[in-house]
């Protein structure tokens, strides 16, 4: 696809991460460039660090040598509010939504973090506090419309279909104003249709909301349909990075990612 | 099907509020004067318990912070305000193993400072056992919130120049009336109303439903697990000192386990996460026990005489606790909470199964 954007300057860039927990070495040495505006692909097999690569962006898990940047700021070992706050947003892969909360509110917890009006304010109802709530509001409710929810932001989150529950874990992430948004297996468990609806979804909110985005993905067809570029992982060490269409010629993806002798078609 | 909403101006909404709160206060300002003293002293507790049992439920029920430490912020608020209003001349007459020391045994403050003076005191209190204990999640904070409300009740036994050891105090003036203990409860309801209509109130919501995610959504869990920790310290504080000027006598064998229990069981049968609930629950259960009472009467029935078992209303209460549980997990309101809104479309659908089962 297009090399225009991988000669920009890199969003989000990871510089021989190591984590280690006691004598496993999860993810070793590992290296990763996402230029501003990309849509990045990161796979593997079952148990090769990709979610271990999240958290460790995303501030779960601190490290145990190398450095996470985020436009040149380093964020290594922050926690994960103050990442938060420094602009990437994340999904996981098991839904974690706030079950008992309403969809509307589910987006406006991820609108907490840009707040002004302090406890103070906020319990004594003063201008500040119900002028921003106001906005709040406004706000959740324009990006609930344009997810697609705003029909059910009544709804309690867990009374929600599987396929609604994702994508209001994306709306939730879009809510904090990301410049990077880390999606965990979106695709799980999805249907073909809800499938092809999210991939577009994806690459929809990339342009309207000039995202950055890195992706963990088994399905297939989506990490090579939408995604610009790509690093394969395996055992925690990366085996390949490049386009989907060099990833799929590449021998030792084929060989590591999908058996001896597994022929890809797309 | 639904009738075109009525647009009430916000003015006489305002001034209908007004209203009614003269009207309660001027009901209960008469009440204290002519109702009978076991009246006035059962609805004083209420006002006072569903003032505890809202902040207990503000850190236990809206966060999910399972704390056991009530009982320790309620003593440290009701010897803040005793040690506060007491007159000199009583210190030096209850005091008599060893002398009160310094500033306190000369000083006498009116009640609202000294209150105020409780809920900063067990707010600071609440801050140094919640920084640090808040890191733990479930049964351990738990269990390290019951240790120290433990921790406070042996301080204030041992501390005998400031608390009067096991003796307690006595002659506590009488300050709490009706007007204090719903004025308390009445404070309490809107905090948490106000409080919960706010973005912190949401992210409260959302630490209690996956503290994981909301971390990740940039809510910052020290401080806002503490914001809850604190306000329920400061609730339980205040009330503490309500309790302490209403029965004039405290000693630290009040504040034992059993007293976090009754505010915990008040809070679950109402329902963990809801402000009507907890309400209503904690009228309810206050006056409950001591409707109970005749249950440890010596009595004769069919012939049979039962002695007087005391202690017998606690069986009841565990026996209610227990079918609440299996029948109602989440108390009788869940976290749901009651609104005109929610009367209204419930009457509607009423209405229309009715006319469903006439046509």
């Amino acid at each position: 696809m297009s090399d225009t954007n991988a000669k920009a300057a890199p969003a989000l860039v990871c510089e021989s991460v190591t984590m280690r927990f006691g004598g496993l070495t999860a993810v070793s040495g590992f290296d990763l460039r996402v230029p501003k505006g990309a849509l990045y692909g990161l796979i593997g097999p079952n148990g090769a660090g990709k979610t271990t690569v999240f958290n460790i962006v995303s501030g779960v898990l601190c490290p145990s040598a190398g450095a996470v940047r985020l436009f040149g700021t380093d964020i290594t070992g922050l926690s994960p509010d103050r990442v938060a706050h420094s602009g990437i947003a994340r999904t996981f892969q098991n839904i974690r939504l706030f079950r008992n909360l309403t969809v509307l509110d589910n987006v406006l917890v991820g609108l907490h973090l840009r707040r002004q009006a302090n406890v103070v304010e906020a319990l004594l109802a003063l201008p500040r506090h119900s002028a921003e709530e106001a906005q709040m509001a406004a706000t959740a409710t324009k990006l609930l419309e344009e997810i697609g929810l705003a029909d059910v932001s009544h709804y309690r989150a867990s009374a929600l279909p599987y396929g609604q529950q994702r994508r209001l874990e994306i709306a939730r992430a879009l809510a904090t104003k990301p410049a990077v948004l880390l999606l965990d297996e979106p695709a799980a468990g999805m249907n073909p249709a809800e499938t092809e609806d999210l991939m577009r979804l994806i690459t929809d909110i990339r342009d309207r909301f000039s995202l950055t985005i890195l992706l963990i993905e088994h399905e297939m067809k989506v990490v090579m349909g939408i995604c610009e570029r790509m690093t394969v992982l395996d055992h925690g060490e990366t085996i390949a990075e490049g386009t989907p269409e060099e990833i799929q010629r590449n021998e030792r993806v084929i060989k590591a990612y999908l058996g001896g002798g597994a022929v890809v078609r797309h | 099907m639904m009738a075109e909403r009525k647009v009430v101006h916000p003015a006489l909404k305002i001034a209908a509020v007004c209203g009614a709160l003269v009207l309660f206060f001027l009901v209960l300002s008469w009440g204290q004067e002519h109702w009978d003293a076991y009246t006035v002293r059962i609805l004083n507790l209420c006002g006072i318990y569903i003032g505890i049992t809202l902040g207990l439920n503000l850190c236990n029920g809206f966060t999910g912070q399972f704390s056991l430490g009530i009982a320790g912020f309620m003593a440290v608020g009701a010897y803040t305000t005793a040690l506060l209003t007491m007159s000199p001349a009583i210190k030096q007459a209850v005091f008599f193993i060893q002398p009160l020391i310094y500033p306190l045994n000369s000083i006498q403050w009116g009640f609202l400072p000294a209150l105020l003076m409780a809920a900063v005191v067990s707010g600071i209190v609440g801050f140094l056992v919640g920084a640090p204990a808040i890191r733990f999640r479930g049964d351990y904070l738990a269990i390290t919130t019951l240790g120290f409300a433990e921790i406070i009740r042996v301080v204030f036994t041992n501390i005998v120049p400031i608390t009067n050891g096991a003796l307690g105090l006595k002659g506590i003036p009488p300050h709490t009336n009706l007007l204090w203990s719903w004025g308390f409860a009445l404070i309490c309801i809107v905090v948490m109303v106000r409080l919960m209509r706010t973005t912190y109130g949401r992210a409260l919501k959302a630490i209690r439903d996956d503290e994981v995610a909301a971390e990740a959504m940039g809510v910052n869990l020290f401080f806002h697990k503490n914001l809850a920790f604190v306000m329920s310290a400061m609730m339980a504080g205040v009330g503490g000192g309500l309790l302490g000027n209403l029965i004039t006598t405290i000693d630290p064998n009040m504040f034992r386990f059993p007293l976090t229990f009754t505010v915990l069981m008040m809070a679950v049968l109402g329902g963990l996460g809801s402000i009507t609930g907890t309400v209503i629950s904690a009228a309810a259960v206050t006056v409950a026990m001591e409707a109970f009472r005749v249950l440890e009467e010596p009595r004769v029935i069919l012939g049979l005489s039962i002695p007087g078992v005391p202690g017998m209303r606690m069986v009841v209460f565990s026996i209610a606790l227990m079918i609440v549980i299996l029948f109602y997990p989440k108390g009788f309101m869940g976290d749901r909470e009651f609104s005109l809104d929610r009367v209204k479309r419930f009457a509607a659908g009423l209405s229309r199964a009715n006319t469903s089962k006439q046509g």
